[in-house]
């Protein structure tokens, strides 16, 4: 069985319909992506797995469990972790204390967090940093520092919003690799992006495009590129003429 | 140095420090002295009960007098109604905990500026309720406050004061170092992050409410108790409120001393420029608020802190570590959204 099904979920905002009829699952240990322009529902998307938002209609299962109408905290429990596309970091506390943070899902002993802490800021090569506060970090910290929090929690599924948005080519490639790695601890991965296709390309098992609040197509990141509905989403209809020819 | 020996060296400096507190009065033994400290110790507690939810968890509340004035109610009505001092005290503060989580319930949904002003409502509405009910609290006329010593001294509300100090020092320091410390500053630092890695935050901003409310219904059942008399706009008044919040955050809201330290600094200041200046100490109190809040906005001990602290800034491109190997032969490619 999927560790996560989503099943013919909608999402209304006033007269948006933010998200339409979407359904897919992911698999334990999978890579998902969910990549579509700015504006095609991946973060309104993301709201409704880790329940900060519940659908108006359809349903959400998690490793069994119903969490269409649960509170986000409980969603953290269950085992959903996230990190922000706009980075939400505890910016007075240390970096080690930011993933504490996290670890405390499990443990209520400071020492224990802080070792179990150490272990993910190693794993994502940012232990030099850890006793800084998080409020003097750059963006490439702080966005390894949203996923060591994400990972503190020892979540079945991860949900990466934006991740790799407004780094540089070089380090969004170098956390790509990182990410690909995550199955090793034991995670899956729901990634959301807007164009870095290079990083989708490397890391995902499989890609999920939403336009408009519709999934239009779903498959093996080679064999979603050159669909032309994908082509005609990103590029325009003229394109998606153009290439066909 | 180590984190270790700093954290003796902090613990027998506070331990030497309430001692010496605890022995002023045998060298101090003018009335009106020992008066102005026990007003300092008693908002030093209150401060540092305050700076549980106002402090750490960040939630900004302007209506402490709630529950400092149900503690010195409580104190007065239980005890005519037959009751033990000492259970009376009790009492009041289980009641303070009713009403904390009455109004944590409904003002908890509120965030920010929201949540300020419902505290303040509530408190206003208890003070019109004790005002409005001449049988029960006396009205604006006031109700009599029994004796909590034997002897009417002030060096047993002095000692009283000193002790719940520690006492309320004592339970900060063991939260700020237990998992719900990290989680009432994740809730302050934002709220949104703390839910997404499990914190409750409804739950966890309710606790530091109630541990708070208890500890300042003590210290208004304390208070009420050295006067003997109580009145609604002196025990629910917003004066109360707005004292407690300015004495930790003078200090340095979220810090461990900073409402001990802003306490001595404000109640001790405010009896002096009370004798020099007479009505016009209120206006020296606003100019010292006013320069702390330009100069020193996170308080005396938080600025001070962060100037020791946090003087080095963190590496910036601390990617030191190899990327991993196969990403070595990448061609890095055009800009990202190109």
């Amino acid at each position: 069985m999927a560790l996560l099904e989503v099943k013919n979920i909608s999402k209304r905002f006033g007269g948006l319909l933010a998200i339409n009829d979407v359904s897919f699952s992911v698999g334990e240990k999978e890579m998902a992506f969910v990549v579509g322009p700015n504006g095609a529902g991946k973060t309104t998307l993301f709201n409704l797995i880790c329940s900060v938002f519940h659908p108006d209609r359809g349903s959400i299962v998690f490793n069994g469990n119903d969490i269409s109408t649960i509170s986000p905290d409980r969603a953290a429990k269950l085992g959903i972790g996230r990190t922000f596309q706009i980075v939400k970091p505890l910016r007075n506390l240390t970096v080690l204390e930011n993933v504490m943070l996290g670890a405390f899902l499990h443990t209520s002993s400071p020492a224990k967090a802080a070792a179990e802490a150490v272990k993910v800021l190693k794993f994502l090569e940012m232990d030099s940093a850890m006793h800084f506060p998080a409020r003097g970090l750059g963006l490439p910290m702080l966005k390894r520092l949203e996923i060591a929090r994400a990972i503190a929690t020892q979540p079945k599924l991860i949900l990466l919003d934006e991740v790799v948005a407004g780094l540089p080519t070089s380090e969004a490639l170098r956390l790509a690799g990182l990410l690909k790695r995550l199955p090793e601890w034991g995670i899956s991965a729901v990634g959301g992006v807007e164009h870095v296709m290079q990083v989708v390309m490397k890391v995902a098992d499989r890609v999920i495009v939403l336009d408009h609040g519709s999934l239009i197509a779903e498959g093996t990141p080679q064999e979603v590129v050159h669909r032309p509905e994908v082509i005609e989403a990103y590029l325009g209809a003229k394109y998606r003429k153009l290439i066909h020819e | 140095m180590s984190g270790a020996a700093k954290k003796k060296w902090e613990a027998i400096t506070i331990v030497a420090f309430f001692v010496a507190a605890l022995l002023v009065p045998v060298v101090v033994r003018a009335d009106y002295t020992l008066q102005v400290l026990f007003r300092v110790f008693l908002f030093a507690a209150l401060g540092l009960a305050w700076n549980l939810v106002g402090g750490y968890t960040g939630q900004l509340s302007l209506g402490h007098a709630a529950y400092f004035g149900v503690g010195a109610y409580g104190l007065a009505l239980f005890s005519k109604l037959g009751a033990p001092n000492i259970v009376a005290v009790l009492l009041s503060m289980v009641v303070a905990i009713l009403f904390a989580t009455l109004i944590g319930a409904v003002s908890f949904r509120l965030r920010g500026p929201y949540f300020a002003l419902s505290t303040i409502a509530f408190a206003e509405v208890l003070r019109l309720v004790a005002k409005n009910l001449p049988n029960v609290t006396g009205g604006d006329v006031g109700i009599q406050v029994p004796l909590l010593f034997t002897h009417a001294s002030i060096i047993s509300f002095y000692l009283s004061a000193v002790l719940l100090t520690a006492a309320v020092l004592g339970i900060t320091v063991w939260i700020v170092r237990s998992r719900l410390g990290y989680y009432l500053m994740a809730i302050r630092e934002d709220e949104d992050t703390a839910m997404s890695v499990g914190v409750n935050a409804t739950k966890y901003k309710l606790i530091a409410l109630l541990l708070s409310s208890a500890f300042t219904a003590l210290g208004g059942a304390l208070y009420a108790s050295l006067f003997l008399y109580i009145v609604p706009d002196q025990v629910l008044s917003m004066d109360i409120s707005s004292e407690v919040a300015i004495v930790a955050m003078l200090g340095g809201a979220g810090t461990l001393i900073g409402p001990l330290v802003g306490s001595l600094i404000l109640e001790s200041s405010a009896e002096v420029f009370k004798n020099i200046f007479q009505e016009a100490h209120l206006l020296i109190y606003g100019v010292l608020i006013m320069l702390v809040v330009l100069f020193l906005p996170k308080g005396i001990v938080g600025t001070l802190m962060q100037k020791l602290r946090f003087f080095k800034s963190p590496p910036q491109a601390p990617f030191a570590a190899k990327p991993p190997g196969e990403l070595n032969n990448e061609p890095e490619r055009a800009a990202i959204g190109e």
